[in-house]
């Protein structure tokens, strides 16, 4: 057999590697047997070291930026499994064989704990060395250890396989197929070491060997593969590439339910070689940094083994015999007793549909009884909700439920036909009300009891998204124990009374009536659109009578006083999301209902924070209170420049929270999880993103720390600027920074109607005689709000465009 | 010390400040009309220069030809060779302070808060392209301890270029800017350029480290071009409508204007079309800092300086003076 060379220096360059870390390691197989293999090392590093196996038809120039990211302070070694890559070509391996030679290699190559990173059908190689190697952590990308249960094989293998010998080893199809699964610059280099027919023989027996059903030889050691990955106990990192044909979503999905504490970041723009189209070497050196500081998991053990006594959803079991009705609308009206009774017969149904608990389930049911049933049956099941807000749009609801792969979708007949349609949740098995397949209606009954499952704290409960109104929507984890502290500190907020109707122009808080233990009511309105809530609406939904609380959006609340035209409505609380809100607003939602208008801060991350305020108080450094933090949510102010300098009364800067009912990280998006966290005295606050201060106890917006000036004089809040201006000149008014960061100048545009223009001469006069800090420029124009809510002032745009106008041609 | 161009609205303000703080000033300029000491000369003559500097221990360079369009044989003479006799001059005393201006790293580029450029304009306009020459040369003959400052847009009262040129347009009702004036320009107030200069000096002596470096200086303080303009009118009591014109075609008829126009000073270029329709303010955090010094008067201060002169016996005076060329 023959042995192929080492890549030269010149070609190794030319790949942008490194030519000192090539080199040959020869080492004893179990059975005795030498086997020679081409490594990439980087050699000694005192952090530790790292063996990274490819998979098929790849090598270890796979590993590019790990290799340039990580070394020299961790010492990686990149492998060329047998027969590929510049290693020894011999007879073919099956999975068993590929993993004992990786697992004699680091017992020869590596002293103590090794990190082991693996890509494709490296990973069952990996993971199955995994079970007799002192592993530190494992980092899986785009991989598998089992065929997820109701996956087909990828079509892409199945054709590869078919024609196993003229796709893989007589033509270059698959490995010339692979390489352009990323960008050109990597193409040569992936290509190299497979140009000839009997350089790829072991392409073809890898693909031979993936055992396609339980009688192939390989089937037994994968099974093993599966079992030692359920097992294992070390920190496990997934990298995946949200678009990738063979190793797709559902494959995460896999991964994730056997190891619900994974850590994963998932690049919705890259395809299956996401190591070498994303620049994941940093990410890996965070983690494993993060790993090495000893900081997760440990400290929070106690708190996993906690059950949930009592779920969001308890107060059914509470209520079994109640007919009193939990919710009214426009699609009919439930009482507790049919709530509680339809969610234990759907619920049945779900689980003989194939929910196990941990299961993502995407809810495609618009606010109807039907809501309330399907939420309460899924959780009754142990799954966990996944929750789109239907107003994004198709491509935002199928960009954001494909990252979820969930295991089911619940709709109905025409939401799911949407679903298959566009292809929403590929392979999730549909239920629905009125469907076939999975009837959640079903009208026979079924004897079976279903046990109950047995919640903990960190469970996970459900999976909702950020309304996108800053930045793309991101998918936002809650678990049962967090939304169990929810509860409380919304019924602190809303003060539910038994005899009281609660209202919302919000779909998603529809669910909160049993929550709360507040009949609901519906308006009847398009759920994508909030701002049809006006005066005729409310009216119509409580039959002019009173309303205990009503939770409105924005946009609503605008429709309100735009509809009211001097009549009034009952409401005892109205509670306007979006806080801060303009302070007219606020007054004129006031008198329109005779009852207290708070608006409390909060955010899907966390919410509620505080208790909002009534009447709105402007603050003495300029924003509006939101009020107290409410019992049980820390509130810090902390340093732009550091923020892990707290600051003291009346200095503003970045708000960070704690509660017991914080989510618990982006979905997916470890890295972004990581920079929104920041713990303090051993506790982990959410970074908000908003600037603000404390004025006896009270707290004040100040609006977004994107939106802060980077000024020479330092940093200056957008709403600290432009308060004193919009009261003097009477209109709306947004301060943006332009020139670079450290040296940005003031200008502030008056929102008037029209294309962007320098302000009337006697205008900017006023504008500058008023302001708190010297302006560059007054300008006017329409100012550009973001196209979610409609009702934010969209500073980031308004900043490019105001550089633009000032930049001139 | 020697201060050349000393009877320009800077000159004369640098050299009062010098005497007013006791310093021996003596000015050299090209007609005697001095309250100060003064020499007459001409920067062109090495000879009347050397004998000028004769007993000075620094030169502070002002002198320039300042034009629209100059004739190239003029521009290169006085900004150029004349710098050069400067530098020698200076070579013997030891201490140099040379006056240049922005336009010498003007790249056809906004600036929005961008560093100083390296003096490589070639471009069209002669002014720039001299005064670019002028400061190469002083970084490659200049053995003195060198500070080159690069003051953009001076102002104030007495000011014939900018204020004077602004009111004569409007008189005249031929004012128009591109895109309504929009772009972002930082300027400066005569009295701070001054007290760079002064500044400079006092650090030609003191900190060696600084030598051979350009700084960009201005009030730190942009305004849009239209504010500015109608700040300046309406300190004169000459707040007009400004007409507009759009930016490309500015551009357009002033590379015309500039090809066709006989005599030196054509109503509009295409280098000063540009300079009104992109943004230049600069980033002078390098500059404050080594000179150890800081603009006073932001534009809405100078700009009542401005009016309050106005009303006075001079700014009537130089009014009337501007309407009487006018007629002339």
């Amino acid at each position: 057999m023959s042995a192929p060379k080492s890549p030269s220096a010149e070609e190794l360059l030319s790949f942008g590697l490194n030519p000192s870390w090539s080199r040959r390691v020869t080492f004893l197989n179990t059975a005795g047997t030498p086997v020679d293999w081409h490594v990439l090392d980087t050699g000694a590093g005192p952090l530790g070291t790292l063996v990274c196996v490819h998979g098929n038809p790849t090598w270890s120039y796979l590993f590019k930026d790990v290799l340039t990211t990580l070394a020299p302070g961790w010492r990686v070694i990149a492998v060329d499994q047998s027969g590929m890559g510049y290693s020894e070509r011999n007879h073919p391996r099956r999975l068993s064989e590929r993993i004992d030679e990786l697992v004699q290699f680091c017992r020869q190559e590596v002293c103590g704990p090794v990190v082991l990173v693996a890509h494709d059908w490296g990973g069952p190689v990996a993971v199955g060395a995994a079970g007799h190697l002192n592993v530190q952590a494992l980092i899986l990308a785009n991989t598998a250890v089992a065929k997820p249960e109701g996956v087909e094989v990828p079509p892409l293998i199945k054709a590869a396989r078919a024609l196993v010998d003229f796709s893989c080893r007589r033509t270059p199809m698959f490995v010339r197929g692979t390489a352009a699964m990323t960008t050109k610059e990597h193409r040569k280099a992936l290509n190299a070491p497979y140009r000839s027919a009997d350089r790829r023989e072991a392409v073809r027996d890898f693909v031979a060997d993936i055992p396609l059903g339980p009688d192939d030889p390989s089937a037994e050691a994968l099974a093993l593969v599966g079992t030692t990955f359920d097992q294992l106990t070390c920190p496990i990192l997934l990298i995946w590439g949200g678009k990738d044909p063979v190793f797709h979503d559902r494959f995460l999905s896999d991964l994730r339910r056997r190891q619900p504490s994974a850590s994963i970041e998932r690049h919705p723009n890259s395809g299956h070689l996401v190591l070498l189209d994303g620049a994941v070497g940093p990410v890996i050196a965070q983690w494993l940094n993060l790993q090495a500081s000893g900081l997760p998991a440990d400290a929070s053990d106690t708190l996993n083994d906690q059950l949930v006594d009592e779920t969001v959803f308890s107060s059914l079991t509470r209520h079994s015999s109640d007919t009193s009705t939990i919710y009214r609308g426009p699609d009919g009206s439930l009482t507790w007793e049919d709530l509680g009774r339809r969610a234990e017969k759907a619920s049945k149904v779900l689980a003989m549909g194939g929910l196990r608990p941990g299961d993502r389930v995407a809810l495609l049911v618009p606010p109807s009884p039907d809501l309330l049933v399907a939420a309460a049956a899924v959780w009754r099941c142990g799954g966990v909700l996944a929750v789109v807000d239907p107003s994004g749009g198709l491509w935002s609801i199928r960009r954001l439920l494909r990252a979820q792969a969930p295991r089911m979708v619940i709709g109905t007949r025409r939401t799911l036909l949407g679903d298959r349609l566009f292809r929403f949740t590929p392979g999730s098995i549909a239920a629905g009300f009125g469907v076939r397949g999975v009837a959640l209606d079903l009208d026979a009954s079924i004897d079976a009891a279903l046990p109950m499952v047995g919640l903990h704290r960190e469970d996970l409960a459900a999976i909702v998204h950020t309304s996108g109104a800053t930045g793309p929507a991101k998918a936002v984890r809650y678990t049962h124990g967090a939304l169990t502290s929810q509860r409380e500190a919304l019924r602190a907020l809303v003060q539910p009374e038994p005899d009281q109707v609660f209202t919302t122009s919000f779909a998603a808080f529809l669910l909160l009536a049993p929550v709360l233990e507040m009949s609901c009511v519906r308006p009847d309105i398009p759920i994508d659109q909030p701002s049809a809530l006006g005066f005729d609406e409310l009216f119509a939904a409580s039959d002019g009578g009173p309303i205990g609380t009503a939770w409105l959006s924005p946009a609503s609340a605008r429709q309100l006083t735009k509809t009211a035209a001097g009549r009034s409505i009952a409401i005892g609380r109205t509670l306007l999301a979006g806080a801060p809100i303009p302070a007219p607003l606020a007054h004129s939602v006031k008198e329109i209902t005779g009852g207290l208008v708070l608006a409390p801060y909060g955010m899907t991350e966390c919410l509620p924070i505080t208790g909002g305020e009534d009447p709105e108080l402007i603050g003495p450094s300029g924003g509006t209170s939101v009020g107290f933090p409410v019992d049980g949510c820390t509130v810090k102010v902390v340093s732009l420049s550091d923020p892990r300098q707290a600051l003291g009364d009346g200095q503003w800067g970045e708000i960070l929270v704690n509660a017991p009912w914080m989510f618990a990280g982006y979905d997916g998006a470890w890295t972004k999880s990581e920079a929104s966290t920041l713990d303090l005295d051993g506790i982990s606050f959410h970074r908000t993103g908003d600037v603000g201060y404390f004025n006896e106890g009270r707290l004040y917006i100040l609006g977004r720390l994107a939106h802060v000036l980077s000024t020479k004089d330092g940093p200056r809040a957008s709403v600290a600027i432009e308060g004193p201006i919009a009261t003097a000149l009477g209109c709306e008014v947004a301060a943006v920074g332009v020139g670079p960061e450290g040296l940005q100048v003031v200008t502030v545009v008056l929102n008037t109607q029209g294309k962007l223009r320098l302000a009337e001469p006697n205008l900017a006069l006023e504008a500058r005689r008023v302001s708190n800090v010297p302006l560059a420029a007054v300008l006017e124009g329409t100012l550009p709000v973001d196209h979610r809510h409609q009702s934010k002032v969209d500073r980031t745009v308004l900043r490019d465009l105001v550089a633009t106008f000032l930049e001139g041609r | 010390m020697l201060v050349t161009g000393s009877s320009s609205l800077l000159g004369k303000e640098v050299v009062a400040a010098l005497s007013a703080r006791g310093d021996d000033v003596c000015g050299f300029q090209r007609s005697a009309s001095s309250p100060h000491r003064s020499i007459t000369g001409d920067i062109r003559d090495r000879d009347a220069v050397m004998k000028a500097a004769e007993g000075n221990d620094a030169i502070i360079h002002l002198a320039a030809l300042v034009a629209p369009k100059p004739s190239w044989n003029d521009a290169y003479a006085v900004n150029v060779v004349g710098t050069s006799n400067i530098v020698h001059a200076a070579n013997e005393l030891g201490r140099l302070v040379h006056i240049s201006t922005p336009s010498v790293g003007f790249a056809h580029e906004p600036s929005m808060g961008g560093g100083a450029e390296a003096p490589a304009y070639a471009g069209r306009d002669r002014y720039a392209r001299s005064k670019a020459l002028g400061e190469q040369l002083v970084l490659k003959e200049s053995t003195a301890q060198t500070i080159i400052l690069r003051p953009h847009l001076l102002w104030g009262p007495g000011d014939t270029q900018l204020v004077g040129r602004l009111l004569e347009r409007a008189a005249e009702g031929r004012l128009a800017l591109p895109d309504h004036g929009r772009a972002l320009i930082g300027t400066m107030y005569v009295d701070d350029a001054a007290a760079a200069i002064v500044a400079a000096l006092d650090r030609t002596g003191d900190s060696p480290q600084l030598s051979g470096q350009a700084f960009l200086v201005t009030g730190g303080d942009p305004r849009p071009v239209g504010e500015l303009v109608h700040g300046i009118l309406a300190a004169f009591g000459m707040e007009r409508k400004i007409a507009s014109i759009p930016a490309p075609l500015a551009k357009l008829l002033g590379s015309v204007i500039e090809r066709v126009w006989r005599g030196d000073e054509p109503p509009l270029t295409a280098f000063a079309a540009e300079q009104l329709s992109m943004a230049h303010w600069f980033d002078q955090r390098a500059t404050e800092s080594a000179l150890n010094w800081q603009p006073q008067v932001s534009v809405d201060e100078g700009l009542s300086l401005l009016a309050a002169w106005a009303s006075t016996e001079l700014g009537q005076q130089f009014l009337n003076g501007l309407r009487h060329r006018n007629r002339v």
